[in-house]
């Protein structure tokens, strides 16, 4: 079973850099916004699995819940500065 | 050694009050709008108004376990100030200096330091060294044990208190510009 | 001929006094209507202020007693330790995060049917999951066929909801299907990004709406109106 975690993750890490290149060359903040959020959830499901791995899911369960909110809490106050701003 | 980081700090601080000037130069503000306005938009509003509690209730709990399970003062006072970030930019400043204003923020920053240095100090009282709680059980009636995870606590609710304040009042200047409504108003009156 | 005349101009003055005096009469008496009608108006917003203060500190503290109920709650499925310690601590942080927040959780929420929502919540949650399953397979084909068959198209609808939780709920559940993404709520007309004519047609039959309605009891209201309604146009006609 540990098994199975691993390759989910490596494949989800493989997923991650994917969203990278969107995030380093993507044209326009949105897109970088996007990606940036897309990969803080890919980072959470990434972290559930490490707890699965090392057997320490109640652990790893505080950490990934603190991430989402502050990966929501970050999304939002950007999103909500580039309507102020209005130039993308 | 200390020199180096002072010497970037200043040529990183020169460099972008010049960016940030010449900008605002070429570019006047397109809108009266600032981040700490009421948003418009009820999604937002409704979910940051049902999550806000939770987020801090799940704060508190990070500062408090923080010597069971990983956390601390640091991150919940992170987690907390987050939350009135949240609140402050969804449901603007009008409403969020109800909960928690500037004036509010810095007595706050000061209760947290105190706290910290208080234990300390109280440590160093009672004669031994800095923050070291084993001494504390002469006060608390516990077993030294006991009362190095109290003393931990207390310390690590200061610090979460102190990060909270210290977050906030920074979000607070940075999107306000250091310059409240009010103060303008009086200013200008005053004048 | 001069002494008819003076007699008319006479009757005239006469006349004109009449009228003079009735107005003033009729504007004595508005006067004294309005008066009164201030009075009793003044009167009946004080006693309603009183009782709407009674009321509202009433509800001030429902809320907070469910407010911290909810609160401990959670704090008992974070913590996970029943120990005397963590149980006063999470009470101190419960009481704590309920004073500061007791008005944030139930802002404009009908609490007396609860009961009655979370049962339709989970009889109708299966539908939503199937919803979601099969507009994920829909997407996986159109991102995964070499044509990219896809027509984007933004909607815009008005909705028959009411109150705000369930626009929001709504907007919820269109964004989590995937290929749809509600972009913005103007006053009950929702703005929807949809990726294809197929989701587009799901959408745009409202049975996602009439389900939310139904779990939120947005239709028993109306109903409830349209009864009282009928029963006093037939006590007029009666």
């Amino acid at each position: 079973m540990s098994n199975f975690f691993i390759y989910l993750g490596m494949g989800l890490f493989s997923l991650v850099f994917l969203c990278l290149y969107r995030g380093v060359f993507g044209p326009g903040v949105l897109n970088r916004i996007a990606a940036i959020s897309a990969i803080g959830t890919k980072t959470l499901v990434i972290l559930l699995l490490m707890g699965f791995i090392y057997d320490r899911v109640e652990m790893f369960i505080d950490i990934s819940m603190v991430y989402a909110l502050l990966n929501f809490i970050g999304t939002i106050t950007a999103a909500k500065y580039l309507e102020i701003k209005r130039e993308v | 050694m200390i020199r180096l980081p002072v010497i970037c700090y200043s040529f990183l601080v020169a460099r972008y009050s010049n960016e940030y000037q010449e900008t605002s130069n070429e570019q006047p503000a397109t809108s009266n709008e600032t981040m700490t306005q009421v948003t418009d938009d009820i999604i937002i509003r409704t979910v940051a108004r049902i999550l806000i509690p939770f987020i801090q209730l799940y704060a508190l709990y990070v500062i408090m376990h923080g010597h069971h399970s990983p956390g601390g003062g640091f991150q919940g006072g992170v987690i907390l100030g987050a939350s009135f970030i949240l609140y402050l930019i969804t449901h603007g400043l009008e409403e969020a200096k109800i909960r928690m204003s500037e004036v509010k923020a810095g007595l706050f920053s000061s209760f947290g330091l105190l706290i910290y240095s208080g234990i300390g100090l109280l440590c160093l009282i009672l004669g031994s060294n800095y923050l070291d709680y084993g001494k504390l059980s002469a006060i608390l009636r516990v077993i030294p044990a006991q009362a190095r995870s109290l003393g931990i606590l207390g310390v690590e609710i200061g610090v979460g208190i102190a990060v909270m304040a210290v977050m906030f009042s920074i979000f607070f200047d940075i999107s306000t510009g250091g310059i409240l409504p009010e103060d303008e108003e009086g200013g200008q009156e005053g004048r | 001929m001069e002494v008819t005349v003076l007699i008319q101009t006479a009757d005239k003055a006469f006349e004109i006094l009449e009228k003079a005096r009735e107005e003033a009469r009729e504007l004595l008496y508005s006067a004294a209507k309005l008066t009164s009608e201030a009075k009793s108006l003044a009167e009946k917003r004080e006693t309603r202020a009183f009782l709407s203060g009674a009321q509202q500190s009433r509800v001030a503290l429902r809320n907070f007693a469910i407010t911290f109920l909810i609160l401990f709650g959670f704090w008992i499925l974070l913590s996970g330790r029943f120990d005397y310690f963590h149980l006063a601590l999470g009470v101190i942080c419960s009481l704590l995060v309920a004073y500061l927040s007791y008005d944030l959780l139930f802002f404009n929420v009908r609490l007396g049917d609860f009961r009655i929502r979370a049962r339709r919540f989970f009889q109708s949650a299966p539908w939503f999951l199937g919803q979601i399953f099969s507009a994920n397979l829909h997407v996986a084909y159109l991102a995964l066929s070499p044509k990219m068959p896809i027509d984007p198209q933004i909607l815009r609808f008005k909705t028959k909801l009411e109150s705000d939780i369930s626009w929001v709920a709504m907007a919820n559940s269109i964004t989590l299907t995937p290929g749809t993404i509600t972009m913005d709520i103007r006053e009950g007309e929702f703005f929807v990004h949809a990726l294809d004519k197929k989701v587009a047609y799901d959408l745009n039959t409202g049975e996602m709406e009439d389900k939310i309605a139904h779990v939120l009891m947005e239709a028993d209201h109306v109903y409830i109106q349209d009864v009282l309604d009928v029963s006093r146009i037939f006590g007029a006609l009666k």
